[in-house]
């Protein structure tokens, strides 16, 4: 590996990425209100839920529709689906047209850390595994209104009922 | 709902204005770490857990993290061009 120190965000996405996506982001910090909600109780005790943009699915969920984006490049399926805590690389299915989905198909964790989480709270780093882990389909084109107002508070609901304390969002 | 985001692309903080992000620099579609490799997706698991519990309101916390593989030798892009790529690739083509 090149003795390199500074971290880049495109180092591996390519010039092309690089050139189409950064020059959306400002160059000045956020100065909106960042949402914030504090950790109600220590992390041993917290259960943590895992929801990752891969465009997983159950194989016998319907699966996130990818004909809607290949007909019209502007928009992604803004739908989300339920994962079960004990979901594996040979009970799901990814649909991502923006990335190769060889890699979580062979092992899940490389997105949904499920087996990872699971063995984190069986040596009490966290409290517990929700029963339900979350994935949506990362690209949404130019409108993500559908996944902001429907996806969104539905996955949050779901959460809220299953006690969720804290969820990490990994998208790909 | 206390949240965390594992970011690659760390930058859409300045747009977006996440709450807590653990920042990381592996290629796209394997945030955690490659396949088969255990140590590194609980090492970032653990990590992304830590930025949860300990991050400032706003703040994006580098984890440090290298990826194994050089970029040239990183395979992680779809076999086809996504839609939207191949849309301006062609026209970007197309304009004289």
């Amino acid at each position: 590996m090149s003795d390199v120190t500074e971290y880049d965000p495109w180092r591996f996405a390519g010039s092309f990425i690089r050139n189409a996506l950064g020059s959306q982001i400002p160059d000045s910090p956020f100065a909106g209100e960042i949402p914030w909600t504090p950790l109600a109780k220590p992390l041993v005790q917290a259960r943590v839920a895992l929801l990752t943009t891969a465009g997983l699915s159950l194989r016998d969920d319907e699966p996130f529709d990818m004909e809607m984006e290949r007909k019209n490049p502007m928009r992604g399926d803004p739908s989300f689906r339920r994962l079960p805590a004990d979901a594996t690389s040979d009970t799901v299915v990814a649909n991502h047209l923006h990335i190769d989905t060889g890699f979580i198909e062979r092992d899940l964790n490389v997105a949904l850390p499920l087996d990872r989480l699971r063995e984190l709270a069986a040596v009490g780093v966290v409290g517990s595994v929700a029963d339900t882990h979350y994935s949506i389909m990362g690209y949404q084109g130019n409108d993500a209104s559908t996944l902001e107002k429907e996806s969104a508070p539905a996955i949050a609901e779901s959460m809220r009922n299953e006690e969720v304390d804290l969820a990490i969002l990994a998208p790909v | 709902m206390t949240t965390v985001t594992l970011n690659m692309l760390w930058p859409y903080q300045r747009m977006i204005g996440m709450p807590r992000v653990a920042a990381i620099e592996h290629p796209f579609g394997r945030p955690y770490g490659d396949v088969g490799d255990a140590a590194t997706q609980t090492a970032v698991l653990r990590a992304a857990l830590e930025v949860a519990d300990t991050a400032k309101r706003g703040e994006v916390v580098q984890l440090p993290f290298r990826w194994h593989e050089e970029p040239k030798d990183t395979k992680w892009h779809p076999a086809e061009a996504s839609p939207i790529i191949a849309f301006i690739k062609k026209r970007r083509e197309s304009k004289p």
